[in-house]
């Protein structure tokens, strides 16, 4: 970067700030999404609707998180963005990454007290 | 939602570093939910690795991590923007340290069950 650059000019990369956080935002839907379908197939390896129920919820968590992208996206396309993300977005997607671990833990759980009964054949502890 | 308190102390700061910190937490999230699908994989897809009891308590472990993780990313984003805001250095963080223990535990039981179950087979 040129010294005037540094002292008075945009910063190069000033815009792709933005671009790099709608990515990071599309990032972590992805990783919900993946989340979500574990979910959804322990619930049908293990017999348990309830599981089947939340798969299909954080489904639902990573298209909100998609449009939250979007809603990142059009907030962040000014010139000078300086939008904060929207209010309890971030809690949000914390709290559907606890509902996604507690499904996980008790996924683990209930498959093995499938096991644990004789439903899969050597895998009893 | 109400306008937390904390919003208003301060100064908005440059919009590169609230961005740089949302990023930063989302970083930390899908780190929490890439162990979490790491823990039910190994549950899910991986039936003959090692005594089933201890598969069973890692991916169990792993959930519990993501967990905490996940609600520790937001605490911390909550606490660099009120750092940033007020002009404060960040705050120091053991977080790296125990994600690291976390990885490396999980990284040596994996190979010592790869190693045994070879053997057997």
């Amino acid at each position: 970067m040129s010294a005037a650059a540094a002292a008075g000019g945009q910063p190069k990369d000033a815009g792709l700030q933005p671009e790099r956080t709608v990515l990071s935002w599309t990032r972590t839907a992805f990783a919900v999404a993946v989340n979500a379908l574990l979910s959804l197939r322990a619930g049908f390896v293990a017999g348990e609707p309830a599981l089947v129920a939340v798969g299909a919820l954080l489904l639902a968590a990573a298209a909100a998180v998609v449009a939250l992208a979007a809603v990142r996206r059009a907030q962040l396309s000014d010139v000078s963005p300086s939008a904060p993300p929207p209010r309890g977005a971030l809690l949000s997607v914390t709290a559907a990454t606890v509902v996604a671990a507690i499904a996980g833990v008790w996924s683990v759980l209930a498959v093995q007290g499938a096991a644990g009964a004789g439903g899969v054949p050597g895998a009893a502890s | 939602m109400r306008e937390p308190t904390w919003r208003q102390e301060g100064e908005d700061p440059d919009y590169r570093f609230t961005l740089a910190n949302e990023r930063t937490f989302l970083a930390w999230i899908r780190t929490a939910l890439a162990l979490l699908a790491g823990g039910v994989l190994l549950h899910q897809l991986a039936p003959t690795l090692g005594p089933r009891v201890a598969v069973v308590i890692l991916s169990v472990a792993l959930g519990v991590a993501a967990a905490a993780l996940s609600v520790l990313s937001y605490t911390r984003w909550r606490r660099n923007e009120i750092a940033i805001r007020t002009g404060r250095p960040l705050p120091f963080s053991r977080l790296l340290v125990v994600l690291a223990i976390v990885c490396a535990v999980t990284a040596g039981v994996l190979t010592v069950f790869l190693i045994v179950s070879d053997a057997v087979a």
